[in-house]
Order: structure tokens, then sequence, then C-alpha cells
């Protein structure tokens, strides 16, 4: 029969002690990364091309407040936003460059999906409809889309001068595709930035953002 | 045929020729009309009336919760409405489909085709003569864009009398009886960090459940993420995936749909409270064919045994019996009859406590992330790195790079020498290790069945499981005649065993593959140079001296942690196209595009893969990538798609637990115009392809 001797003991308590790491190392590997991006957390980087085909990195505003838009000009709350009069997104953009802010529109249609453009005619659109980003950003392969896990066409994300997220979601709290409701709607995007240069907290600092899926 | 039914279809086809009330408006891309349930109505009644869409095909409208994206219809009644703002009740909701607008990353909730609206209506009490319904039906509609559209409807009231409308009531009726219901049960959720598990408990349980989705009323949870349904007998569990950490505890409401496996659906608007999970609410295993039948324990067994018998002559597990017979050939020659036996004893407890650990895994994990897939070890980077150098090394002993003794380095050896007990031990760790993830035949279905099953149970199948895949050894060492069958001693045994290292460097370099696709090259070359380390300190091992046999052991033990700790996978791309895909003029599977090639009238043929299971390897080798097939699927447009589970993939994963296959391989068929597949063999052949029925 079987001879329980210390050598097989020891031995098939190495085993065990083995299986036991290899059992938590997997149950720590499946433990499931955050989602979302949490308010207050560092933003990722990125270097994403812009529509005059230069790369542009978060890192290279480090110091400053930048907003992240993201875009879609065939979404009709897209051009809720950009219709004039008001031009509710198009008086946020030159506001925020006034302030020193750095304003990024993003675009991330997949090639074939709606709003996917190339970079000259990025440029035409954004001089059509008197818009001011500092960068038109091209992610036809949806990367920074993804990492930044914007949903909607507009989705805002306000970076912080540390660097941190400091607002992700909605434009405003009115959802809807209709440019009469901007007047009476309260512009998240704005008040944050109102607060943020003036080192206040954030009042609403998330929000469900509203519009058209991203085209990825 | 009766006078009556000839009058009642005379007087129905009347009916169908007099001119509607109003004329459906076509906004763009749908007909929009209201109806009610009355043609008349007395002054203060409140009755149905109802938004009816007939939407193109390929548009959708969204439910009050619109998911990711979207907005819910809306109605504004017009300054010109007799029948005013306050006198319009709340939409009685349909029940919610699905929209994956992006598989696994943007799910909207809403509807397809025709959709009918009911909301309530009060007759103003003052009422005199007829009165009208006049309200903008505002809706943003989309297919792949969206559209905002306005359609103005009116509706017309008689008030002198009351007349029913039995057409349009009929069809209210039968939208409101589309709607939710208040749960007749109790509901609870649990929530650990981002994991929430909400528990439904009904007495008598949700009967023959094809599917259970919990459609949220706020954004609490991830829409995108698959939810994973165990049953219970009074009851379900439902895993979901919490969007964010509130720190504010309220209750998690919604609506949850059941789905009868004879399409029937049912929703239950619930309210969960926070708390434990409610009782016998899981344990009868996941939704889907083998929901409500609890399968007999001694079937379950039986079929884990014969699944662990089948798994013996997987080519995984090939290479770890081979060690194994050749260990027994060894012994015998020796005369050790009786050592023999020991080591078929000591083989099969190395099996079962194996076995057991990986029970105890799986059940670990699934308290912690919910369901788990079989060869989820050959997921994980470290641990295939580790597995590489494993192979590898006993490749180099019985190469007779070196000699193993007594001391405690003698894992996995000693299959030769007279203390063969922790060899035949670990051979039978090994065999278990390295064969479990490829699932044979019987095993995926029975898997499937275990898996949402309780902690006995499943302890109970994979001990049987490795029984079976230990017995055939058993059996060899206890039957005295089958030594006979075994060859005499010789020379020819040190051949033997060296050329039995041939079998390991091939599945290290199997294995090195794997992990080349899990954690890229990279991560290769840190173990090729992590098996050199292991070269090099058996090369200096045999040197006999104290010093060189110290920095062996060191040499030995920086490379395992250093390629463990350089092997780590990056987080795998959701949906990621596989190299495998690209070379077959296959595409990536999702269950959008299944959808829509069915809704081409293509068939479908869907290989669910991994480049860790050798099973599938064989599949592509010998049918998969073969002429006859590659030219069937040719003549008759067949689309092939791949579902690459090499690294984790929660949609493959979803949807293999639909099938009730707990791992790869799984093939499934979609004759043109089915939305029903096929599960095919797990081993196929070229012949069971080719003759496919094309038609359902």
């Amino acid at each position: 029969m079987i001879t329980i001797n210390r050598r097989n003991l020891s031995l098939a308590a190495g085993m065990a002690a083995a299986v036991a790491l290899t059992a938590g190392a997997l149950i720590a590997s499946t433990a499931q990364a955050d989602s979302g991006l949490p308010i207050g957390r560092p933003a990722p980087d990125f270097t994403t091309m812009d529509s005059n085909g230069d790369p542009v990195s978060l890192s290279d505003f480090a110091g400053r407040t930048v907003v992240l838009e993201w875009t879609n000009e065939g979404c009709p709350f897209v051009r809720k936003h950009y219709a004039q009069p008001p031009g509710n997104m198009q008086g946020l953009q030159a506001d925020a460059d006034a302030d020193g802010t750095v304003w990024l529109t993003v675009i991330s249609s997949a090639p074939g999906k709606q709003g996917h453009v190339d970079g000259a005619a990025a440029n035409q659109w954004a001089e059509e409809h008197d818009a001011s980003p500092a960068h038109v950003l091209l992610d036809p392969d949806g990367t920074l889309g993804r990492l930044y896990q914007a949903k909607t066409t507009p989705h805002m994300y306000i970076i912080g001068p540390k660097g941190q997220v400091a607002y992700q979601g909605a434009i405003d709290s009115v959802a809807s595709a209709n440019v009469a409701d901007i007047a009476s709607a309260t512009n998240y995007v704005r008040e944050a930035l109102t607060s943020l240069s003036a080192a206040e907290p954030i009042g609403v600092s998330s929000t469900k953002p509203y519009g058209c899926s991203v085209k990825y | 045929m009766k006078l009556s039914a000839c009058l009642t279809a005379l007087f129905g086809a009347i009916l169908f020729m007099l001119p509607a009330a109003a004329a459906p408006v076509d906004a763009g891309h749908a007909r929009v009309e209201l109806i009610s349930e009355r043609d008349a109505a007395l002054p203060g009644e409140t009755i149905y009336a109802a938004l009816k869409m007939d939407l193109d095909n390929g548009w959708h409208v969204y439910w009050l919760n619109a998911g990711d994206a979207g907005l819910p219809p809306q109605l504004i009644a017009q300054p010109g409405s007799d029948i005013e703002a306050d006198a319009i009740g709340k939409i009685v909701w349909p029940l919610p489909h699905l929209l994956p607008v992006v598989e696994g990353e943007i799910m909207d909730y809403g509807y397809n085709n025709e959709v009918v609206f009911p909301f309530p209506i009060t007759i103003p009490e003052d009422a005199m003569g007829p009165v009208t319904l006049d309200v903008m039906a505002d809706y943003l509609i989309c297919e792949d864009t969206c559209v905002p559209e306005q359609a103005h409807v009116k509706l017309k009231l008689e008030t002198d009398q009351s007349a029913a409308n039995t057409r349009d009531g009929e069809l209210i009726g039968k939208w409101i009886a589309k709607s939710d219901v208040p749960f007749p049960g109790e509901a609870r959720v649990l929530k650990k960090n981002l994991d929430w598990t909400l528990s439904l408990r009904l007495d008598g349980g949700f009967g023959k459940v094809h599917s259970i989705r919990f459609f949220p009323f706020g954004h609490d949870i991830l829409h995108p993420a698959a939810q994973p349904v165990e049953l219970g007998r009074h009851g379900a569990t439902l895993s979901l995936s919490a969007a964010d950490i509130t720190a504010v505890s309220k209750p998690l409401e919604g609506v949850v749909v059941i789905e009868q496996e004879d399409g029937t659906r049912t929703g239950y608007e619930i309210s969960a409270a926070e708390g434990s999970p409610l009782p016998d609410t899981s344990g009868l295993g996941p939704a889907g064919g083998m929901a409500g039948l609890q399968v007999a324990a001694w079937k379950l067994i039986l079929l884990a045994i014969l699944g662990g018998l089948i798994l013996n002559l997987m080519p995984c597990v090939l290479p770890v019996l081979s060690m194994k017979a050749f260990g027994m050939v060894s012994a015998v020659s020796g005369g050790h009859a009786g050592e023999v036996r020991r080591h078929g004893i000591w083989y099969t407890a190395g099996v079962l406590v194996s076995f057991g650990v990986l029970a105890a895994i799986i059940v670990a994990l699934r308290a912690a992330t919910g369901p788990v897939t079989l060869g989820f070890q050959l997921q994980n980077a470290p641990v295939v790195a580790i597995l590489v150098l494993v192979m590898f090394a006993v490749g180099l002993w019985l190469m007779g790079m070196f000699e193993l003794g007594t001391s405690l380095q003698n894992l996995g050896s000693g299959l030769a020498d007279r203390d063969g007990d922790a060899g035949a031990f670990f051979t039978g760790v090994l065999a278990a290790v390295v064969g479990s993830p490829c699932v044979g035949p019987f095993l995926g279905a029975a898997l499937g069945a275990v898996m949402g099953h309780s902690a006995p149970v499943v302890f109970t199948f994979f001990l049987a499981m490795g029984f079976g895949l230990a017995l055939p050894f058993l059996v060899l060492s206890f039957v005295p005649n089958l030594y006979k069958l075994l060859p005499r001693p010789g020379k020819w045994m040190d051949t033997l065993k060296q050329f039995f290292a041939f079998p390991m460097f091939l599945t290290a370099a199997w294995l090195a593959k794997v992990l080349g696709d899990l954690a890229g090259s990279g991560a290769v070359a840190w173990t090729a140079t992590g098996a050199v380390a292991i070269a090099f300190a058996a090369w200096l091992w045999q040197r006999e001296a104290r010093l060189p046999r110290i920095l062996a052991v060191v040499t030995l033990a920086l490379s395992v942690f250093g390629v463990a700790e350089r092997a780590m996978a990056p987080a795998p791309a959701l949906g990621a196209s596989s190299a495998y895909a690209a070379k077959y003029e296959a595409e990536p599977w999702s269950a959008g595009r299944v959808q829509s090639l069915v809704a081409e009238g293509r068939p479908v043929f869907i290989d669910f893969t991994a480049s860790w299971c050798a099973t599938c390897q064989v599949n592509k080798a010998t049918t998969l990538k073969s002429r006859a097939v590659h030219d069937f699927f040719a003549a008759n447009d067949v689309a092939f798609l791949v579902a690459d589970f090499t690294r984790k993939d929660p949609a493959i994963a979803a949807e293999l637990a639909r099938h009730q296959r707990a791992g790869v391989p799984m093939y499934l068929w979609y004759p043109a115009g089915s939305d029903v597949p096929q599960v095919l063999p797990e081993i196929l052949n070229q012949g069971l392809v080719t003759s496919l029925p094309l038609t359902p």
C-alpha cells in the first residue's frame, strides 16, 4: 500500500503550496479593472494625430486645463450645439481659449461611418462652423475614444491643470436634439470650467452623456 | 362554416375597408399614428390611447431608459388639444429589447419594427361634442445614424356615448400585456465593489427560462456587460457589472425581462434593496437548455468519468501520459509489480488532488467574478510561461541532462527509480493541469450543465472527471495480466526515455506560441531565456561541486521568477480580431454580425477557437483548412466567423455558456435564414462539414 513517509508528505505540501500560489495569482489576475474614468484620478496620456498631421499628446499641455469634446458632424445632437445662433459649442471654445484652456475636438468615427473625415475636411468643417478648437484630433480607429470610454457625441471631458479628470459627461442638463432647449439648460462644462479657474470644487463632476453613439 | 362565423368574417372585412380615423403620419423613418380603445367615450372617463409606430427596417426607437446613447420618445400636448397635458397619463412602456450598437461597448435599449406605446387619457368633464387629442410625437430614431423626428398626430373621440374600437382596443391590450408588472416576489442586490449580484426570489421559480436580462431605470450598471444568469428552485441570480462605486446606497430599480424557451417574454418591475442573496435563487445551473431540470447526479458523474476517459486521448495530455507509461514500463521491468500498483494509486491521487484544487479555484473564482471557463489557466501568461519551463525541464531530464536523486527537487520525475511515488503523483498533477483545457466532446456539454451547480456538485463532478482520467492506468496497474502486455526491459528503455523528450519539447513549443499570443514576443523571448538558464543550471549541476551547485539553484530560481514576472499579459482588447481570422478569409465573430448575416440569408459557420486548444488546432488542420471545406463554403456563400478565445473575452465566454459549453472548441452552424444554430460535434471531419444542411 501507499507509504506515507516524510518525503512524500513534504512533496505533497510543496505541490499544494505551488498550486495555492497559482490559484492566488489567477484570482488576482481576474480582478476586474476599474470601469469608467474615475473623477479626480490622473487622465490617461495619449498621442493622436491632429487634422494637420501633427502628433498631439496630453502631456504637451501639462499644467493647463484641457477640454476633450467628442464630435460627429452628422449627429443631430452635435448640430444642436453648433447651430448658429446660439453657437453654444463655439462660444465655449472661444471662452476656453481666452482663459488659456486647451480645447481638443476628437473625431472617433470609423472609416465608412457617419462623421468620418480626413484632416482637410475636418479643418473645413471647423472653419465653416466658426469652431476654434486648439486641435481637431483624428481617431478613426477609436483608440482615444476607447481609452476615455467616450460613448456619445457630444461627450465632454475636462482635465484639470494637475492632469486629473475633473469632469466627464454631458455638455448640459437637457438631453434633447432641440436647439431651443439650450437656453434653459445648465451648461455643466461652463460651470466646471468656471469652478476650475476660480480654484473652487466642481459642483457636478460626472453626468450621463447624451447624444448619438460614437460611430466606432 | 356556421352562419355566425360568416357574418363575423364579413363584419371584419367591412371594418378593414372603412377608412381609418386618421391616416398615419410619415415623419421620415416611421409611420406614426394615434389609436384608441374607444371610438367614443363619456366625459370624465379615463381610457387608453396609444402611439403606434411602424419603423423602417433596421431603425429603432428607445425605451424609457435608452441605455448608453439615445432618447426615449416624448408626447407633447399641443395648444389646440381638448385633452390637455395634465389629462395625458404616463406611457406604459413595452418590455425593451437589447440594441447592441457596438458589440461589448455601447448598448442601447429599445424597439424595432412595430411598437405601440399605450397611455391613459381622461376625457374632460365638461366635454360637449367631439374632443380632439392633439400631440407632437417627438422621438429620436436611429439605424447607424440618428435622426430626431417629429410627428404631429391627432385623435378625435365622440363623447355622446361609449363605443369600443375592438381592433385598436385589442392591439392596445396586447401591448399593455407586453409591459412590466410589479414583481410578486422579492429582489435583493449584493454589492461587492463593481460586481453586483441581483437575486430574484419567486415561489416556484421562473419556469423553462431561456434568458433573463435586467434593464435598469438608471445608469448604475454597465449597459453592454453580459449578465450571466443562474437559476434556482425559487428564482434566479444575475451577475451585474456596476458602472461605478457609489457611496450612496439606494435600491437598484429596473425591469427584469424573462424570456421562456417558447419565446414568450415576461417583465417584472423590481426595486432591489441591498442584502445577501435570497435562498433558493441559485444552484440549478445557467439559464438555457439545461434550465429548470436538474440533471440526475449519477448521470452527471457518469458523464464526468466518461469525459475524463476521453481526456486521455487528447493531444495535450498524451506527452504526460507517455511519461507515465515509461515509468510503468521501467518499474515492471525491474520486477516491481507492487510498485506499479503504488504508482497507479499515486498517479490517481495526483490527478484527484489537482482536479479537487481546480474545482476549488473554479468555485472561488465563480464567487469572486461570476462564471469562469475552463482553460483559463492557459489564459494567464505567467502560468503559461512557467508551464513552458516545466515542460522544457522535464524534456531535459528525459534527455539525460541531469539525474534527479531523492531530494525535494524531484518534482515530476523519479518515475523509474524506487521512490517513484512522488513522481507518479506529480505526473498525475501534470496530466490534470495540462489536460483540463482540452475539453472533450461530452465534457463540454456536461461542464456547461455543472458550472452553475452548488459547490459540492462541482467538486464531485471534477473528482469524477479526474477519476476518469486516471482510470486507464489504475486498471493497468491493478490487473496483473495486463503487465504481460508490457514489453520486457532492455537497452531500448534508455532510448525510449530520450525519445519521450521530444513530445515534451513540442509541448513547450506549442505553449510558447500560446504565450506569444497572450503576451507578445517579448514574453516568449524572456521565457526562452529562462529555458536557457535552466539548461545552464542543469549543466552546472553536473559539476558535482558545491559552488556550481549553489549557483545552479540560484540561476534556476532567478530564471523562473524572472520569467513569471516578465510574462505579464497586456489587457486583452475586447473583440480583438485574431491573426487566425485574418489568415482564413474569416472575420471576427460578434453576436451582431451573426444577426446581420442571418438577416442577409447567408449560412454562417462559427469557429470558437483558441491557440491553446489542441483539439481546435487538429480540427483546423484536418478540416477547416481543407480544400473540400473551403470549396463548400465558397460555393454556398457561407460566412465563416472566428471567435478567438485565446485571451479572455467576456462576450465569447457568455456565448459558450449560452450553449452550455465551458470551453473551446465549439462549432455553430446557422443554415441560411435560420437564427437557431446547430451545435456541431467537437471533433470535426470534412464529410461532416460538407454535408451540413444549407436550409433549416
